[in-house]
């Protein structure tokens, strides 16, 4: 696959001479969980959202059958950006949450640093499969307890139970609306990461 | 020209749908750009910006500085399918460089000096 390929002559350089790598993190869990406070909160871009397109394997579905050069479901996904330094630059994608959306999530997985799975502790069943999803991709992720106002304060121990975690997973309490608290979030997931490619 | 939603754009009473701006095709020959691929305008692209068409010179101007698929798709209101084939076209025409995601290791994502480096960028913020 050849984009644009490198020429000596001056008059096809790039703008910028420097190649840059992008990375991303997917941020899952439940609907109105947080996912797009969460990704506000800590992106310097804006808008946050953009379309994507219904696939043939979305097929049984929505027929598109019909019309087929028309893509006719669209759905809204959350995305912000860190610029990391002179080359990363960072993305987060907020999975659309329904299970009819998961055809999505193979592509945005694919090559992904790793997810943060964003969970209300009153809801804990909703995020069961998104947790199950990452765990048999082998993709590594962190869960995050979103803290509401006046939700029940369990022990870390009875949701790592509850939610069946593996032991090296981190699991860790934040306030999606804080820049801090998800950034430490997003520091947590990226040390287990690292420690999943360091064997 | 406004954008309808769901139908395209609207050029005067005529509805344009978002895939006549790539010929009909919402998929490229190759494998497909990653949605976080960053794109970069070349200097050709500088050169021919006033022959470009209104969308591909849009995507061009806003290439000045890195910008991803996602983000070109977000800022023209059109399926994120159909600006990765816009920017695929544009790349093939030498007008637009594009930065792809690092190769990965065996788990999947990026191997361990570059997840260092983005840890070391987070932990500065």
């Amino acid at each position: 696959m050849d984009y644009a390929p490198v020429r000596d002559d001056q008059r096809f350089a790039s703008v910028t001479d420097r190649p840059l790598i992008p990375l991303k993190i997917l941020v899952a869990g439940g609907f109105g969980v947080g996912k797009t406070t969460f990704v506000g909160s800590l992106s310097e871009i804006s808008p946050l959202s953009t379309e994507q397109e219904m696939t043939s394997l979305s097929a049984g579905v929505d027929d598109t059958t019909a019309v087929p050069d028309k893509t006719t479901t669209t759905v809204a996904m959350d995305f912000g950006r860190i610029t990391i330094d002179d080359q990363l630059v960072l993305y987060l994608f907020g999975t659309p949450g329904q299970n009819r959306f998961w055809f999505m999530w193979d592509e945005l997985a694919h090559g992904a640093v790793g997810a943060v799975v964003l969970i209300d502790v009153r809801r804990l069943d909703e995020s069961f499969a998104a947790i199950d999803y990452f765990e048999d991709r082998q993709i590594p992720f962190a869960v995050a307890l979103n803290q509401f106002p006046g939700g029940p304060a369990y022990p870390d121990d009875t949701v790592r139970d509850a939610l069946g975690l593996p032991r090296d997973c981190p699991l860790v309490r934040m306030d999606a609306r804080e820049a801090r608290s998800s950034l430490d979030t997003l520091v947590a997931l990226v040390v287990h990461a690292l420690a999943c490619s360091t064997p | 020209m406004t954008y309808t939603g769901d139908y395209g754009w609207r050029e005067g009473d005529r509805v344009v749908p978002a895939y006549a701006f790539t010929q009909g095709r919402t998929r490229t020959a190759g494998p497909e750009l990653p949605l976080e691929a960053l794109v970069t305008a070349t200097k050709l692209a500088v050169e021919q910006l006033p022959t470009l068409q209104v969308e591909r010179r849009a995507i061009v101007r806003m290439s000045m500085r890195p910008i991803s698929v996602v983000e070109i798709g977000a800022a023209l209101h059109l399926p994120a399918g159909v600006a990765r084939v816009l920017v695929s076209e544009l790349a093939e025409a030498s007008l637009l460089t594009v930065h792809l995601p690092p190769s990965t290791d065996a788990i999947g994502g990026p191997g361990p000096e570059i997840l260092e480096r983005l840890l070391d960028g987070l932990r500065t913020r």
